[in-house]
C-alpha cells in the first residue's frame, strides 16, 4: 500500500484573498460581507482534523461558504444552462474552466499590448517581453524552482515531454539503456519514449499496478539499475487517482544514477509542488489545467542538465548566431523556444498562477480531499458501480477524481445521457490511457474530476444523475 | 454467389417518439420503406425488442417498411412503427431519400431523452455481429465506444455492410447508417456528407468533425472502404480468372514507426465476384 507523501506549503494556512482575485462586483460584495469570516472559522476547524481522513461522510469544508462556493462565482462559464439544466462541470481531469482574472489577462493582452516578445524595442514590445518574462517567473516560483531559467514555455505538457525525448533522450540513450515507466502513464508519457527507444535502442521498461491498483513502486524500486538512465512517471494518476510518493521514488532513480521526469499534470493544479524538494530533474504541466488559458505548458528542468541539451526545434529565438552551414544556439530557455511563443496564453498562464496562489494551494488541496473523499463515499454507494483505484484510507489518499463503470452500461452511454438529461459533463473512454485500461481488463470508463470550484452540491447532482441514467438504461434492457 | 440471397426475413423497425411529429406520421401513416433487399417485398411484422443472437449474421437483415401506430413504452405514449408493405421497387427510397428521412425523423425529436430512446430503440433492432467479426482489424478508429465495422462489396457492385458496437447509444447511430446505407450503389454512398447527417447528432455540434463523435468514424469508415472495394473491383476486373478477393488493411511504403502503423481508415473490403 502507498502511502502518500504531500509536500506541504508551510505550517500557517493562507486565508483565501478572493477580494484581490474575484472582479465579480457582487461577488466581492458577498463576500466581504459573510464569507471570509465564516470560511476562516471552518476552515481552521477542518484543519485540526485533516490528518485524520477516514472515508469521509460530509465535512465540515463543504457546507455553504465552502471553497467551491466561494469561488464558483470567479468562474463565468460555470453559470450556464445546458439542455435547460444548470452545468455541472465534472471533466476538471481533461481540462480546468477559467476564472475572470485568466480571461480579463488575455483581453487586456491582445486589447492593451499585444506585440512580439525579445524582438522590438518599441514600448508595446517591451511591455508584452516584461509580461512574458514575468509569467515565466510566477512559474519558477509557483512549483519552487530556483530560477526563471528553468522554465521553458511548450504549448502543452505533451510538447514538454516531447522536448525532453528528443533532446535529451536522443543525445543520451544508447541501445541497452533502460527507461522505466508505469503502465498508468498518459499517452503523451508513453508514446515519446516508445519512438526515442526505438530510435537509439534504449529499452523501456513498465512498472505494473499493485492489487490496490496503484503503480508499484515496489516493484519499480527493484526494477532500477545501473542501465536505468530515465525514470518517467506521472505524480497523480489522471484515472486512477493514486498519488506516488514522488520525492523517495526520485531519490531512489538518483541512486542508480538515473534521471527523472515527472508528470505533473494532474499534481501541479491541485496540491503543492515543489521541484527543490522532490529534486526532481525533469517536470512537466500544462496550463489548461490549472485554470491558464490552452496553447501553453511548461517543462522544468535542473539548468545544468538544460545547458547541455540540444534544441529540439530550429527557427528564430533560439539562436545566438546563424551562418549558413551552422548556427550557435542560444542558452536555455531561449534555445527550446524557436518561433513566436503562444505570448497571450503564457500571460494568462501567470494570471491563473496569481489567482490559484491567493487562495493558496494547500487550501484547494484540503477542500479537494474532502471534496474527492465525499465523491468517492457516494459513488461507491451507488450499486453495481466499480471505482478503479485504491480505496481512500487514513495512509492512503485519493486525488479528487473517480474514474468508474457501471455493470452492463457503456460508460459512453452513461455520459451522453448525464450530459443530454442532467446537464452534468464527465468524461467517457480511455482517458488517453489504453495500456491502463487494457490492464484493468476494459475498453473505456467513465471519470468524474473536481476542481476547488466544484461544490458538494455538484457531487449530489451528479449522483442523482448517475441513478436515473442507470434507472433508464435498465429499463431498456 | 450473391451473399444477400439467403436472406429470408425482415425485422421491423419500432420506434419511440415521445411527440408525434407531422412530418414524420401524418394522420394517414406514411410508410417510410426501410428496406435493404429489393426482392424481399412481401414482409411480415415481427418486432424484436432485443437483438436475436441467432441472427447474427454475415448478411444482416433490415428493414422494411414501417407503419406508425401508438404504444405505451417505458411511461411515454410512443409510436410503434409496423412493417408490414409489400413496397414495389420503385417505391424504394434512394440514399437521398432516407438521409433527408432520417433527419427529418430526428429533428422532430427536439427533447434530447426522445432522440436517445429513438437510438436505443434502433440499437436493439440492430442484429448483432459475429463474435469472429468483433476483431481488431474491422474496429472503427477513433471512438470512445468501440465500432466494429464489416464491408462487402457485393456481385452486382452495391455496398453491405455488418456493424455493431459496444455501446447502446453508438449501436444506434450505426443502426441509422446501416439503414440508409446497407444496399447502397457505391457513388451514392460516397455523396453523403455528415453535415447531411447532422440533425442525427445527440448533444455533438454539426459541424466540425470531432474524435468523439463516433458516427461521423462510421460514416467515414464507409465511405473509405467503399472507395477502398471499388478501386478493387475495378483492379479485379480488369483481371481475368479472379474468383474471390479480399482487401487487406494497407501496407504502408516506409514501414511502421514506433511500432506503430499510420492507421487513417482500416479498410477490411471484401467483395465477391461470380
Ligand atoms: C497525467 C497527464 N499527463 C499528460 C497529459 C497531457 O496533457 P496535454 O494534453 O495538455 O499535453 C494529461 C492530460 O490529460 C494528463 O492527464
Amino acid at each position: 500500500m502507498i502511502t502518500t507523501t504531500t509536500p506541504m506549503e508551510g505550517a500557517m494556512l493562507k486565508l483565501p484573498c478572493l477580494r484581490s482575485v474575484s472582479r465579480n462586483t457582487n461577488f466581492t460584495n458577498r463576500s466581504s460581507n459573510s464569507f471570509p469570516w465564516s470560511y476562516r472559522r471552518l476552515h481552521i476547524s477542518a484543519s485540526a482534523s485533516a490528518s485524520a481522513s477516514a472515508p469521509l461522510v460530509e465535512g465540515p469544508k463543504l457546507g455553504p461558504g465552502s471553497l467551491g462556493h466561494i469561488t464558483r462565482s470567479d468562474f463565468p462559464i460555470l453559470h450556464q444552462e445546458i439542455n435547460g439544466l444548470k452545468l455541472v462541470y465534472l471533466d476538471n481531469a481533461a481540462t480546468s474552466q477559467k476564472p475572470r482574472a485568466v480571461i480579463e489577462a488575455l483581453q487586456n493582452y491582445y486589447e492593451a499590448y499585444n506585440s512580439n516578445v525579445h524582438r522590438g524595442i518599441h514600448y508595446l514590445s517591451a511591455k508584452a517581453t516584461d509580461e512574458y518574462e514575468s509569467a515565466r517567473q510566477k512559474v519558477a516560483n509557483f512549483i519552487h524552482a530556483a530560477e526563471a531559467k528553468e522554465i521553458i514555455f511548450t504549448r502543452n505538457a505533451t510538447e514538454a515531454i516531447n522536448l525532453v525525448a528528443y533532446s535529451w533522450g536522443l543525445s543520451n540513450l544508447k541501445p541497452g539503456d533502460e527507461i522505466i515507466t508505469t503502465i498508468a502513464e498518459h499517452h503523451s508519457a508513453i508514446v515519446p519514449w516508445q519512438i526515442v527507444a526505438q530510435k537509439t535502442g534504449a529499452v523501456l521498461r513498465f512498472v505494473n499496478l499493485t492489487e490496490d491498483e496503484v503503480p508499484d513502486v515496489g516493484q519499480l524500486r527493484d526494477s532500477l539499475s545501473s542501465s536505468t538512465k530515465l525514470l518517467v512517471m506521472h505524480h497523480v494518476s489522471n484515472m486512477l487517482a493514486s498519488v506516488l510518493p514522488m520525492d523517495e521514488v526520485i531519490s531512489w532513480a538518483h541512486d542508480v544514477g538515473a534521471k527523472v521526469l515527472v508528470d505533473a499534470c494532474q499534481s501541479v493544479p491541485h496540491m503543492v509542488v515543489d521541484v527543490k524538494n522532490l529534486d526532481t530533474d525533469f517536470l512537466v504541466g500544462s496550463s489548461h489545467k490549472m485554470c491558464g488559458p490552452t496553447g501553453v505548458g511548461f517543462l522544468y528542468g535542473k539548468s545544468e542538465i538544460l545547458s547541455g541539451m540540444p534544441p529540439f526545434l530550429g527557427g528564430g529565438e533560439m539562436i545566438a548566431d546563424v551562418y549558413l552551414d551552422h548556427s550557435t544556439y542560444a542558452e536555455p530557455p531561449s534555445r527550446f523556444e524557436a518561433g513566436t511563443p503562444a505570448i497571450g496564453e503564457a500571460i494568462g498562464l501567470g494570471a491563473a498562477i496569481d489567482y490559484i496562489s491567493e487562495i493558496g494551494m494547500q487550501q484547494i488541496h484540503d477542500y479537494e480531499m474532502e471534496l474527492g473523499n465525499y465523491l468517492y463515499d457516494r459513488l461507491s454507494s451507488v450499486s453495481d458501480v466499480r471505482i478503479y483505484g485504491p480505496a481512500p484510507s487514513r495512509t492512503v489518499k485519493r486525488a479528487a477524481l473517480c474514474s468508474f463503470n457501471v455493470k452492463d452500461i457503456h460508460p459512453t452511454d452513461i455520459a451522453t445521457f448525464l450530459d443530454q438529461q442532467h446537464g452534468v459533463a464527465i468524461r467517457s473512454g480511455h482517458h488517453c490511457a489504453q495500456p491502463l485500461h487494457r490492464h484493468l481488463g476494459i475498453n473505456a470508463s467513465a471519470r468524474a474530476s473536481l476542481h476547488f470550484y466544484n461544490t458538494k452540491d455538484d457531487v449530489d447532482k451528479f449522483i442523482d444523475a448517475l441513478k436515473d441514467t442507470i434507472n433508464f438504461f435498465t429499463s431498456f434492457k | 454467389m450473391d451473399s444477400s440471397s439467403n436472406l429470408n426475413f425482415p425485422f421491423t423497425i419500432s420506434c419511440t417518439p415521445t411527440k408525434l411529429n407531422p412530418q414524420f406520421c401524418p394522420q394517414k401513416p406514411t410508410f417510410l420503406t426501410f428496406m435493404k433487399y429489393p426482392s424481399s417485398f412481401l414482409t411480415i411484422s415481427s418486432i424484436p425488442t432485443k437483438p436475436n443472437p441467432q441472427s447474427c449474421s454475415k448478411n444482416p437483415i433490415f428493414f422494411t417498411s414501417i407503419r406508425c401506430s401508438r404504444n405505451i413504452r417505458h411511461g411515454l405514449s410512443s409510436v410503434s412503427c409496423l412493417i408490414m408493405e409489400e413496397a414495389p421497387l420503385d417505391e424504394r427510397l434512394s440514399v437521398v431519400d432516407k438521409v433527408r428521412s432520417l433527419s427529418l425523423e430526428f429533428r422532430s425529436l427536439s427533447e434530447p431523452i426522445d432522440r436517445v430512446k429513438r437510438l436505443l430503440h434502433y440499437a436493439s433492432i440492430l442484429p448483432p455481429l459475429c463474435e469472429s467479426a468483433r476483431v481488431q482489424e474491422n474496429r472503427v478508429l477513433g471512438c470512445t465506444t468501440q465500432v466494429w465495422l464489416e464491408v462487402r462489396m457485393n456481385s452486382r457492385g452495391s455496398m453491405n455492410f455488418s456493424v455493431d458496437s459496444d455501446s447502446e447509444i453508438t449501436k444506434g447511430f450505426c443502426s441509422c447508417l446501416m439503414w440508409v446505407f446497407d444496399g447502397a450503389e457505391p457513388e451514392e454512398i460516397l455523396s453523403v456528407t455528415a453535415e447531411d447527417l447532422g440533425d442525427m447528432n445527440v448533444g455533438l455540434p454539426k459541424k466540425g468533425r470531432s474524435r468523439v463523435n463516433t458516427w461521423h468514424n462510421v460514416l467515414f469508415s464507409m465511405q473509405n472502404r467503399t472507395k477502398d472495394c471499388v478501386q478493387e473491383r475495378k483492379r479485379a476486373l480488369s483481371l481475368e480468372d479472379l474468383h474471390s478477393l479480399v482487401i487487406r488493411p494497407h501496407e504502408h511504403v516506409g514501414g511502421p514507426s514506433a511500432n506503430g502503423s499510420y492507421l487513417e481508415s482500416e479498410p477490411k473490403c471484401s467483395f465477391e465476384v461470380k
